[in-house]
C-alpha cells in the first residue's frame, strides 16, 4: 500500500508498501530499511530540537529529529528490523539563499540527525542534502530502492 | 523568448478577474472600528454562500470560540470587527486564488495552502513579536503570491529558458525578471492596485521578495516576506522552484525576529493551517 508521510510526520511499512513524502525543503527526510526482513520507514522532520516547543514535542515527536529518529528506529525494529542490517539514508535540509544563520534550519536538521547518528554507531549510506530544491523522496519497501525526485527528474539515493 | 512577453503579461493583468464586490466594500470598510453587524449583513445580504463560508471559518478551531458561532452578528461580537474582516477577506479570496499553478508546479489547491499558510504564519509572527498597527498583514499575505496565477503560464511555456537561467543559482523573482522583464510580485502588486487595494497592501505584495527594495520600509512588508519564505522551507506550497529565493538579512533585523520565535512559529503552522483548511474542506456538508 502506498502510504504518504506528511510533514512532522512518520510511516513504517512492510514487503509491498510504497512510503512517499512530498516538499522537503529545509525538513529532514529519513530513510531507514532492513533488506534482510524487507521492512523500513521514513521520517519528515521539520525542526531540530523540541525543547523549542515541548508542548508540541509532546503531542508530535515526529516534528523534531532528536524525538523523531529514535522513534523511526524503535518502530521499524517493531516490525522485526534489525540494527547491524539497517540501510540508512537521508534526503531534504535545504536552505533559502542568503546568509542569515537563523534560517538555516535545514543545516541544523543535519547537524542533529549526524550527531545522533554517530552517538549510535550508525552509517548514512547515502545522502542528498542541502541547496535550494524541493524533494520528493519515496521508498519501496519491497526493493529498497529510494528515490529522490527533484522538479520532474527522479534518481536513485 | 517569444517577442515582448511584457505586453502579453499586461494584457493578462487587465483581463485578470476583478476583485468579489463584498471584498472591496469589506476593504473600505476595514479601517472604521465602527462597523456595524447592520452594515456588514449589507454587504453579505446577496450572498447566501458567502456568509455560510464565513461562519465555517469563525467556526474553525483556528480561532478557538468557546461555542459555534450561528449568524454574523454573533462572530462581530466574539473576534471583533478586524478579525471577522479578515475572515470576509479570506472567504472571498479563496476563488481567486484556489487555483492550479502550472509552471510553478503546484496542483490545485497548493497555491490556496500557502498564501493561508503564510498568512498564520504572519500572524503569528506578528503576534510573537508583539507588534501593532499591522492589521492588513493576514490580506496581504494572502495575496502576496496572485501574481503567480498570471505568471506561471508563461513560465510553463518557456521552461528550459526558466530552468537555465535559474541553474545559475540566483533568486527565482530576478529569474523571471531576467526571462520575462517582470516578476510575480510587480504583477501581484499591479492586480491588486487594479483592485483599489490600500497602498500598505500593495507594497507587502511588491517587495515580498525584495523586502531591501522598497522605497518605505515597513513591518507588513518584512513579515511577509520572512513568512513566505518559512512556509516554503517547511513545504508548504512549495514549487518547482523550491527554495530559491533569497532571504533578506535585512527584513530579519529590522523585526528584530529570534530564532526560538521563528522556529515555535514554525512548529505550530502546520495545525494552524489544518485547522483553517478543515473548515473550507466541510463547506458542502
Amino acid at each position: 500500500m502506498k502510504q504518504i508521510v506528511a510533514v512532522g510526520d512518520m510511516k513504517v511499512g512492510t514487503n509491498g508498501d510504497i512510503l512517499v513524502t512530498h516538499a522537503l525543503g529545509s525538513c529532514l527526510g529519513l530513510i531507514i530499511y532492513d533488506p534482510e526482513a524487507k521492512v523500513g520507514g521514513m521520517l519528515h522532520a521539520m525542526l531540530p530540537l523540541s525543547k523549542i516547543n515541548p508542548q508540541k514535542a509532546e503531542a508530535n515527536p515526529y516534528m523534531f529529529v532528536d524525538k523523531g529518529v529514535p522513534l523511526l528506529f524503535k518502530a521499524v525494529y517493531g516490525l522485526g528490523g534489525q540494527k547491524q542490517r539497517m540501510v540508512v539514508k537521508a534526503a531534504g535540509c535545504g536552505s533559502p539563499l542568503g546568509k542569515n544563520a537563523m534560517f538555516k534550519i535545514g543545516e541544523r536538521n543535519y547537524t542533529v540527525l549526524k550527531k545522533l547518528l554517530w552517538k549510535n554507531s550508525i552509517i548514512l549510506e547515502a545522502e542528498d542534502i542541502g541547496g535550494t530544491a524541493s524533494r520528493t523522496v519515496s521508498l519501496d519497501l519491497s526493493t529498497g530502492q529510494t528515490l529522490v525526485k527533484i522538479r520532474e527528474e527522479s534518481k536513485v539515493l | 523568448m517569444t517577442r515582448s512577453p511584457k505586453k502579453k503579461i499586461a494584457r493578462e493583468i487587465a483581463s485578470f478577474p476583478s476583485i468579489p464586490q463584498a471584498a472591496a466594500k469589506i476593504l473600505a470598510m476595514l479601517d472604521n472600528p465602527n462597523t456595524s453587524a447592520e452594515e456588514i449583513g449589507a454587504v453579505l445580504r446577496y450572498d447566501a454562500g458567502l456568509t455560510a463560508n464565513i461562519l465555517k471559518l469563525t467556526n474553525s478551531s483556528y480561532f478557538g470560540l468557546p461555542s459555534k458561532v450561528a449568524s454574523v452578528r454573533q462572530a462581530l461580537v466574539l473576534l471583533g470587527w478586524k478579525k471577522l474582516a479578515h475572515l470576509i477577506m479570506t472567504a472571498c479570496v479563496s476563488a481567486v486564488m484556489d487555483k492550479a499553478v502550472p509552471g510553478y508546479g503546484l496542483p490545485m489547491g497548493e497555491l490556496w495552502r500557502h498564501s493561508i499558510a503564510v498568512s498564520v504564519v504572519a500572524e503569528g509572527l506578528a503576534k510573537e513579536l508583539e507588534m501593532t498597527g499591522v492589521d492588513e498583514i493576514f490580506t496581504a499575505a494572502l495575496l502576496h503570491d496572485v501574481g503567480k496565477l498570471v505568471l506561471g503560464a508563461f513560465i510553463k511555456a518557456e521552461t528550459d529558458s526558466v530552468d537555465a537561467t535559474a541553474d545559475r543559482g540566483i533568486s527565482f523573482e530576478k529569474v523571471e525578471r531576467e526571462v520575462f522583464g517582470t516578476d510575480h510580485a510587480e504583477i501581484g502588486a499591479r492586480i491588486l492596485q487594479n483592485w483599489s487595494f490600500p497602498e500598505q497592501i500593495i507594497s507587502a505584495v511588491r517587495w515580498h521578495h525584495e523586502p531591501d527594495g522598497a522605497p518605505v520600509s515597513n513591518p507588513l512588508i518584512d513579515i511577509v516576506h520572512v513568512a513566505n519564505v518559512l512556509c516554503l522551507m517547511i513545504g508548504m506550497g512549495v514549487g518547482r522552484e523550491g527554495l530559491q529565493y533569497h532571504l533578506s538579512d535585512g527584513a530579519v533585523q529590522r523585526i528584530g525576529l529570534k530564532e526560538g520565535q521563528l522556529e515555535w512559529v514554525a512548529a505550530n503552522a502546520v495545525s494552524w493551517v489544518e485547522e483553517i483548511l478543515l473548515s473550507f474542506a466541510t463547506q458542502f456538508e
